[in-house]
């Protein structure tokens, strides 16, 4: 460690626990602001030209005029200078206003985060409930001895996990809004505009969630205390709450990611909805680079993001109990689940069957003749909006798209295993990242390595890794908590053995099966960065793409999305029922 | 054993109920229950409705805000604010305002008002497009009358007054001259009276306005970005009126009717004149050879567009005769490698990229296509990134005049020219046609220059487009303009 280094750390240390939250925030803040005040720099894109095309979508652009916006602009020299002078502005309490509509930024981001935190808020709370309820049957057989195992809400929960948003959204609209009449299709002015948003959130998050929750119940009904209570003849409801709230542990940190990562991310569902929210806001602004506008939204979802990622900790410990002091916990590896390696192993090959008669079409082949033909012989899953064959294309998608996606989480589970065991339950970098639009870092990753497929894995993976990593941290917390590392720790084990034997086996194979299970988000969120260009190329057949550009013939040409869809769900349902443990 | 966790269900639970403050304010319902619409807009407001922006063309097509003269379908100048006018120099124009006008707050439309808001855009920075660089200046030559003179003579002088970005505002809208506020301070038919954000905005009909009393009680703007879900809004009956809807989801729309206008926005593919395989004029004669704009046409946009012929469509020549262009001897593409780029904010961009990306691989060039967000891409376009742009532009601006088009995007100086072209013929022939002032003229010469570039295959057109705007069909007297600055006016009207 370096000499500045080690006086930075003892002065924050003497500066006590109080402090040191806010230390922390305040260099999160200021290093986020750093960070989008340098994107003119890093991308080269000059702000008066985008400032102007944000006004002006089609004026020519002269020399006269872009001195004349940037005069009005009043760019700093360099991002450090613009940086100190914005943190000095927000000192005194003033957010500045928008380059692009000259409005007071305390009028234009708050109002919006308000829409996003009531979104993000209830999606978390129903994907939590959701979770508990797909839960329950698991819960009930493990609290009456019978062999835990996935079941049937196990598959359907991995399927849900694997729904893309926007394709819940879409057809949540078209169903139950156009189709129904129940509910209103979009707008923000009511209760009951939030139901159909929500449930796009939601229902792949509550599947993700309800999957992590019934690993975790697995895995604490394998612990001796259940064998114990249930030999004593302690009700069964007791035993169930009892399990229930120790398995919450693992996914409580994951429902507040959920919700902090939902606040700046959702313009996807935002615009499907025409909700006036944060992530359509920092989106534009991101693009435009209307920095007063992007600067004040990441601050306050930086904030925001470390006060729910510290609250996370706390409430971790809080359910934990007594038992978090050392040596008050027995975790024990699981016996292995019924039957599900060969339900995997059904699907995959299922799945790879489908993959290998389209591999032997031609997916480039155009026919506009047949645009949007309907399944038939010519074309066994129907044809696209240029009559290419939707069967070809999934199969020579499948590639790219499982490759690419199981790629990405592969790295995230390696980062993001090793962050979680290094780190020590505080709220940190993860919780930033976490918080910051997803497109930033894009934009962000973009301006450094330019727009390229590496890119578009570098920004994915760059997100991805969190969940995995706050997962890591609540598991190694309860393993560190355990009498057996206790003991270990006592006979004088290394730190290195202590991982390796004690923390790794118990921690290793739930965040493994959680990892597999992101990969069609993977694969999503890849698709999701094509409007900067980045990712499979625009006529590349991967999944996650041909989603995308189906989704506008959600009525005409149902094949378009039910396809690839369907892809994505048989992959994570297969993905999801793969035995990790030994 | 305590139950904590039920009280921290119940406390998660009612969570959100705290945040249900954030909805926003949604439009106050009609004081007398008259027919009001429902309208969507295809985007929310830039820069707070202020007219130097885009903003402009929103509250024009909403029927709020009016300028001094306005352009018929041909793009001639016709009387708006203004009654009449006339030149008594190529440098000046003489304005008669018309008679009884009153702002919607109740100031009268004089003279001294009219040499306000000009004087307040032209010292604008940026000025608004129209009279950006024209060095306009405004006086009152007695109460009704204005005298408007530019630096240099100008053809246009009178038709850059039709600009939205000259919408004329009383006095009191003025309080931040940078920024002028419509808000209760146009002369339209309907006066706004509420602005949800960028959401939403309400407006009321204007019993005082000069054009008689509006069919409508009021309107409900929506600015929904979406193309889906304003295609949706409408379909569920939640909207009467939707613009810009997407050709996919055009054949959902049972039960409603959609006027559909041809604009002056040409879709093509510029070729990379400067360097790349483009550079030379036989492969690109080659890949012009190798365009058929009819799948594009017939397929991507399903009859919704017409093919084009050159840059502008036959409206716009008015009759002009139109060369026939001569194309350089096409030579082997021999595989050369394109990198053809589109933008996807408008979604049929995308695959008609990948049609001509198609038949251009046909004819034996190895293509790339690159799709982006128009404002990812801008830098890459203009700098010589892409071998060829598939792009759609406006040809007749501010004016409804062909020439400044071809100036901006053709010419070695231009500030848009997606092709790198600089040719001395091309430069020539242009600063030849923008010195006519004669407009019957001006376009025939425009016709000429069209036929000089066409010639160079430096561009290769593919179609026209249409506007789209969906209504349910009890909807009537809605505006249908090429140059898409009016939509609602006095005479719409939402029957029984």
């Amino acid at each position: 460690m370096t000499r500045p280094a080690a006086a930075l750390r003892t002065g924050a240390a003497a500066l006590g626990p109080a402090v040191r939250p806010l230390v922390t925030a305040v260099a999160a803040v200021a290093g986020t602001a750093l960070l989008v005040g340098a994107l003119p720099w890093l991308s080269g894109a000059d702000p008066a030209r985008t400032v102007l095309r944000a006004r002006e979508a089609e004026r020519d652009v002269d020399p006269a005029t872009l001195a004349a916006v940037r005069e009005r602009l009043d760019l700093p020299a360099d991002p450090v200078q613009g940086t100190l002078g914005w943190l000095g502005r927000v000192v005194r309490g003033d957010l500045g206003t928008s380059w692009v509509s000259g409005q007071p930024v305390a009028e234009v981001v708050p109002p919006a985060l308000g829409v996003s935190l009531t979104l993000a808020t209830t999606a978390a709370v129903v994907a939590l409930l959701l979770a508990v309820a797909l839960c329950l049957p698991a819960l009930a057989r493990a609290a009456t001895g019978g062999r835990p195992g996935a079941g049937a809400a196990g598959v359907v929960a991995a399927a849900l996990a694997a729904l893309p948003e926007f394709v819940v959204a879409v057809v949540g609209v078209a169903v139950v809004a156009v189709g129904w009449g129940l509910l209103p299709t979009s707008g923000f002015t009511g209760p009951e505009h939030l139901v159909l948003p929500v449930l796009a959130l939601a229902l792949p998050a509550g599947g993700l969630l309800a999957r992590v929750l019934g690993g975790a119940v697995a895995d604490a009904a394998g612990e001796a205390w259940v064998r114990t209570w249930r030999a004593a003849g302690v009700p069964r409801r007791t035993v169930m709450t009892a399990l229930g709230r120790r398995a919450l542990t693992a996914v409580v940190p994951q429902v507040l990611l959920l919700l902090v990562g939902t606040l700046g991310a959702g313009a996807v569902v935002e615009a499907v909805f025409d909700l006036p929210g944060l992530g359509g806001t920092a989106l534009d602004a991101a693009l435009a680079q209307d920095l007063p506008v992007v600067q004040a939204g990441v601050a306050l979802l930086v904030v925001l993001g470390l006060a729910v990622g510290g609250a996370g900790v706390l409430a971790s410990r809080w359910l934990l109990g007594p038992a978090a002091s050392a040596g008050g916990l027995s975790p024990e590896l699981p016996p292995p689940g019924r039957r599900t390696g060969r339900w995997a192993a059904g699907l995959a090959g299922l799945l790879l069957a489908v993959v290998l008669v389209g591999l032997l079409r031609d997916p480039a082949a155009q026919e506009l003749g047949g645009r949007l033909a309907a399944p038939g012989r010519a074309h066994p899953l129907g044809a696209d909006a240029l009559g290419r064959d939707v069967l070809a294309r999934f199969g020579a998608g499948a590639l790219l798209s499982v490759g690419l996606a199981l790629g990405v989480s592969a790295v995230a589970l390696v980062v993001g295993v090793a962050v979680g065991l290094l780190g020590r339950g505080r709220a940190g970098l993860a919780d930033v990242l976490n918080a910051l639009p997803a497109v930033l870092v894009a934009i962000a990753v973009t301006a450094v390595v330019g727009p390229s497929l590496s890119a578009a894995v570098l920004a994915v993976s760059a997100v991805a890794w969190i969940p995995l990593a706050v997962h890591t941290r609540a598991l190694a917390a309860e393993v560190r908590a355990s009498g057996f590392h206790l003991a270990a720790r006592t006979y004088g084990a290394s730190g290195r053995r202590l991982v390796r034997a004690h923390v790794l086996p118990a921690v290793l194979p739930p965040v493994t099966r959680h990892a597999l299970l992101r990969v069609p988000h993977s694969a999503l969120a890849l698709a999701g960065l094509s409007f900067l260009g980045l990712g499979a190329g625009p006529e590349s057949p991967e999944w996650g793409r041909s989603l995308a550009d189906g989704v506008g013939y959600l009525e005409r040409a149902p094949w378009l999305v039910g396809v690839p869809a369907a892809g994505l769900v048989l992959l994570g349902v297969a993905a999801g029922l793969v035995r990790t443990g030994r | 054993m305590t139950r904590p966790p039920a009280r921290v269900l119940g406390a998660v639970l009612v969570l959100p109920a705290l945040l249900a403050g954030c909805f926003t304010a949604s439009p106050e319902a009609a004081e007398d229950g008259g027919a009001r619409l429902r309208l969507a807009l295809a985007f929310p407001p830039a820069a707070a409705l202020s007219p130097f922006s885009d903003d402009a063309v929103l509250t024009s097509r909403m029927g709020v805000t009016e300028t001094l003269v306005g352009l018929d379908d041909a793009g001639a100048p016709v009387p708006q604010l203004a009654g009449s006018w006339s030149r008594p120099d190529d440098r000046t124009a003489l304005l008669e305002l018309r008679p009884g006008v009153v702002f919607q707050d109740g100031a009268p439309l004089d003279a001294a008002a009219v040499v306000g808001v000009l004087e307040a855009a032209a010292a604008a920075s940026p000025a608004p497009r129209a009279i950006s660089g024209v060095g306009l200046t405004a006086r009152a030559v007695d109460a009704d009358t204005v005298e408007v003179r530019t630096a240099a003579a100008d053809p246009l002088l009178v038709q850059r007054l039709a600009s939205p970005g000259l919408v004329v505002l009383s006095p009191a809208a003025y309080a931040d001259p940078a920024a002028p506020d419509p808000v209760g301070t146009a002369t339209g038919p309907f006066t706004i009276t509420g602005l949800q954000g960028d959401s939403a905005a309400t407006l009321q009909a204007n019993d005082r306005y000069w054009g008689g009393l509006p069919a409508l009680d009021g309107v409900d703007v929506r600015f929904t970005a979406d193309p889906g879900a304003r295609t949706a809004g409408l379909r569920a009956g939640e909207l009467d009126v939707a613009v810009n809807l997407p050709i996919a989801q055009l054949p959902s729309l049972t039960g409603l009717e959609v006027l559909s206008t041809p604009l002056p926005r040409l879709v093509g593919l510029f070729l990379d004149t400067a360097d790349g395989p483009f550079a030379d004029p036989g492969v690109r004669a080659a890949a012009a050879r190798a365009v058929d704009p009819g799948p594009v046409v017939d397929g991507v946009y399903e009859g919704e567009a017409s093919r084009a012929a050159g840059f502008f469509d036959d409206a716009t020549l008015a009759g002009a005769a139109r060369p026939a262009p001569r194309l350089p001897a096409p030579a082997d593409p021999a595989g050369a490698v394109v990198r053809l780029a589109t933008y996807s904010d408008r979604p049929e961009l995308p695959e008609a990229a990948a049609v001509l990306a198609g038949q251009l691989r046909a004819a034996g060039f190895t293509v790339e296509v690159v799709v982006a967000e128009y404002a990812a891409l801008e830098p890459g376009l203009l700098d010589g990134s892409y071998d060829a742009v598939l792009g759609s532009r406006l040809y007749l601006g501010d004016t409804g005049d062909p020439v400044g088009y071809l100036a901006t995007d053709l010419t070695c100086a231009g500030t848009y020219n997606l092709a790198r072209l600089c040719d001395p013929a091309v430069d020539d022939a242009v600063a030849a046609a923008g010195a006519l002032t004669d407009p019957a003229q001006r376009r025939e010469r425009a016709a000429a220059v069209e036929a000089t570039v066409l010639g160079t295959a430096a561009f290769v057109p593919v179609l026209h487009e249409r506007s789209r705007t969906g209504h349910a069909p009890s909807v009537t007297g809605l505006a249908t303009d090429p140059f898409e600055r009016r939509l609602v006016t006095a005479e719409t009207a939402v029957g029984g």
